[in-house]
């Protein structure tokens, strides 16, 4: 077989596609401001990015090791609240406090990783529900550091001290850090790091036979989930601006298993088409449906009824119907090729 | 002195096996459906939510007394039931891994969506069965309605188990539990015991919600920590018996409302969670179960 070419390689390689499909996001912003779309489309599509970023991480838990976690929602609401009160009260720099975000989150994932090693399947699943309800019932006590019920604000980032953003150019940064995350976790996911994770789904005492190391890759996964889960978390504080404690409760953490489910487990675009089926579909769309509309819960209903068909009907996601089309339209395009001859 | 410390330890003791009953019958609905179905609902809190919705309805909307609307209720509840097992649940035999309970989180959903639509946003109100009175115990008082709260608790789970262990219908059910297939060979009709799991859940998610509507007001978050504690008990007492969430739900009442009062109000339940999780690391299977080997 022939080496491809350089440019070919280039122009195959998924890094770049991850950079083009960021650039093609960051453009929002223009499209916007120029009034060929409506302002709201920025928070909308905003909120997705947050989303994608945190489904990918339980991306990484669920669909390659296959251990299954409630607790997103508590680990973004820690990240959130860190990142506030750091730039906020303490007056720390932007990155200062998203890296504090991110750092403490982690080592209780790890901990948690560590207990996951003593149990099985669901019941994993109940003791992170378990973790994420002391997370919230915390974040309403915790008045100094998180503002009760009554919530906490946070400003747009500045970036190196110096650069004020606003929601564009926070967007186009939400983008960036999107397109890093999607590369790191490609990156991961396709390495050494992957197949272990893989083989530790198949079963996990096939996989110890084989050497991998239970312990090492189910901390890094744990580790990774919350990392990724409280990042999202952060950003959403200094993105929509305000973080009430109500809003990292259980139905959030199954938004973001739906997103993974319904957009396809293991696919990292897959991740983001789920994101927007599960967030921007029904704020976009739906809502804009004279009548049906203004119905309540209605996202809802269309989220649920769309996970129980998935699962039940298509359950690589909705990204594997590219694949469909791709080898129906291979198929139709051979058959005719052979009509010729 | 002496006294009086006893009888606030009574009054809480009394108060935790009422919130325990609560629990008791959300955690059967919850084990019931896990041994014949081997999955974990976690729709069990909603559909006891949308349960309590339609008495809280029926008796408000059309002014029917509270006992009949109980009665329709469970009526509507067993419909549900049968409707949800019916067009999902039968559907769901091949799928594997956690796709089941992922099913159920959307079964969540889809309750969580259609209970404003048909029901609205406005909270309701639904009053205790027995409106007023108490009796003194040790100079712990105790309402009557609590007294039945209790009662009911202690007597449909006592009910429950004479009906698995004493029953044909039971009999059929435990089978089911220990091995679906082998049972279905056997001649044991397992879709008719399915579909009986799923509407007795149904039907204890609607009793466990009419118990602790009055202490609140009925909303789509009626059932949050409800579920979440019958949860925490199933874990607690183990998946693998019928008794096992059943202890484990009056432990995680009592401890609560102990640890609420003597330890601290805020951080009590925190408190809790976190030393049944550091349980559960120690004893996996929870406190009555039996480990369970697993075949490479």
């Amino acid at each position: 077989m022939k080496e491809d070419s350089i440019i070919k390689r280039i122009y195959k390689s998924p890094y770049l596609h991850f950079v083009v499909f960021g650039l093609v996001m960051s453009l929002l912003p223009a499209l916007t401001s120029g009034g060929i779309l409506k302002t709201s489309w920025l928070g909308i599509i905003g909120g997705t990015i947050i989303y994608t970023i945190a489904a990918l991480g339980l991306n990484l838990l669920l669909g390659y090791s296959g251990l299954i976690s409630l607790g997103t929602a508590g680990f973004m609401g820690l990240g959130a609240y860190i990142s506030a009160y750091a730039t906020g009260n303490l007056g720390l720099p932007w990155e200062i406090g998203i890296l504090a975000a991110v750092v403490i989150p982690v080592i209780l994932g790890i901990l948690i990783g560590l207990a996951s090693l003593r149990m099985e399947g669901l019941y994993l699943g109940i003791v992170t529900l378990c973790v994420s309800e002391v997370l919230r019932k915390t974040f309403d006590e915790l008045e100094p550091i998180t503002g009760g019920f009554s919530g906490k604000s946070a400003e747009y980032p500045t970036l190196l001290g110096m650069f004020k953003l606003n929601q564009s150019t926070t967007f186009i940064l939400l983008c960036v850090i999107l397109v890093l995350v999607m590369i790191l976790t490609y990156h991961l996911a396709n390495g050494q790091m992957g197949r272990a994770l893989n083989a530790m789904r198949g079963s996990h005492v096939a996989a110890q036979a084989m050497g991998v190391s239970l312990l090492k890759y189910r901390l890094i996964a744990f580790a990774l989930a919350t990392g990724y889960a409280s990042l999202a978390g952060a950003l959403y504080a200094h993105f929509i601006k305000f973080v009430y404690p109500s809003t990292w409760n259980l139905p959030l953490s199954l938004v973001i298993l739906s997103i993974i489910v319904i957009g396809g487990l293991r696919s990292i675009y897959g991740t983001f088409i789920g994101a927007v089926i599960v967030y921007a579909l029904p704020d976009l769309v739906l809502k804009r449906i004279p009548v049906i509309g203004d119905i309540n819960g209605l996202s809802y209903v269309f989220s649920g009824i769309l996970i129980i068909l998935v699962v039940l009907f298509y359950p690589g996601g909705c990204v594997t119907v590219f694949y469909d089309l791709k080898r129906l339209l291979k198929k139709l395009t051979k058959r005719q090729v052979k009509d010729h001859v | 002195m002496g006294g009086r410390a006893l009888s606030t330890f009574l009054q809480l003791l009394l108060r935790s096996l009422e919130t325990g009953a609560i629990y008791a019958l959300a955690t059967l609905g919850i084990i019931i459906v896990f041994r014949t179905n081997l999955v974990i609902n976690f729709a069990q809190g909603v559909m006891g939510m949308f349960g309590a919705y339609i008495v809280t309805v029926i008796f408000t909307k059309f002014g029917i007394p509270l006992l009949l609307a109980i009665l329709l209720g469970i009526i509507a509840a067993i419909a549900i039931g049968f409707v949800v097992d019916f067009v999902i649940i039968r559907r769901t035999k091949k799928v594997g891994g956690s796709g089941k309970e992922i099913i159920t989180l959307g079964m969540m959903m889809v309750f969580l969506g259609i209970a404003p639509m048909v029901f609205g946003v406005d909270p309701f109100r639904l009053p205790k069965i027995i409106e007023t009175g108490a009796f003194t115990l040790d100079a712990a008082n105790l309402s009557y309605n609590s007294l039945l709260n209790i009662i009911v608790g202690l007597a449909l789970t006592i009910g429950l188990f004479l009906l698995l262990q004493k029953t044909k219908l039971g009999l059929a059910i435990r089978t089911t539990a220990s091995n679906e297939r082998t049972a279905r060979m056997l001649g044991v009709p397992t879709k008719k015991v399915t579909l009986f799991s799923w509407a007795l859940a149904m039907v204890l998610g609607t009793l466990a919600g009419v118990l602790i509507a009055p202490s609140t007001s009925v909303t789509v978050n009626l059932m949050d920590s409800v579920q979440v504690n019958a949860f925490i008990a199933c874990v607690l007492g183990g998946f693998q018996t019928f008794y096992g969430p059943v202890i484990g739900a009056y432990i995680i009442a009592i401890a609560n409302n102990l640890l609420s009062y003597y330890v601290s109000s805020v951080w009590g339940t925190q408190i809790l969670y976190l030393l049944v999780i550091i349980f559960i690391v120690i004893k996996p299977v929870g406190l009555v179960g039996k480990r369970v080997i697993k075949k490479v």
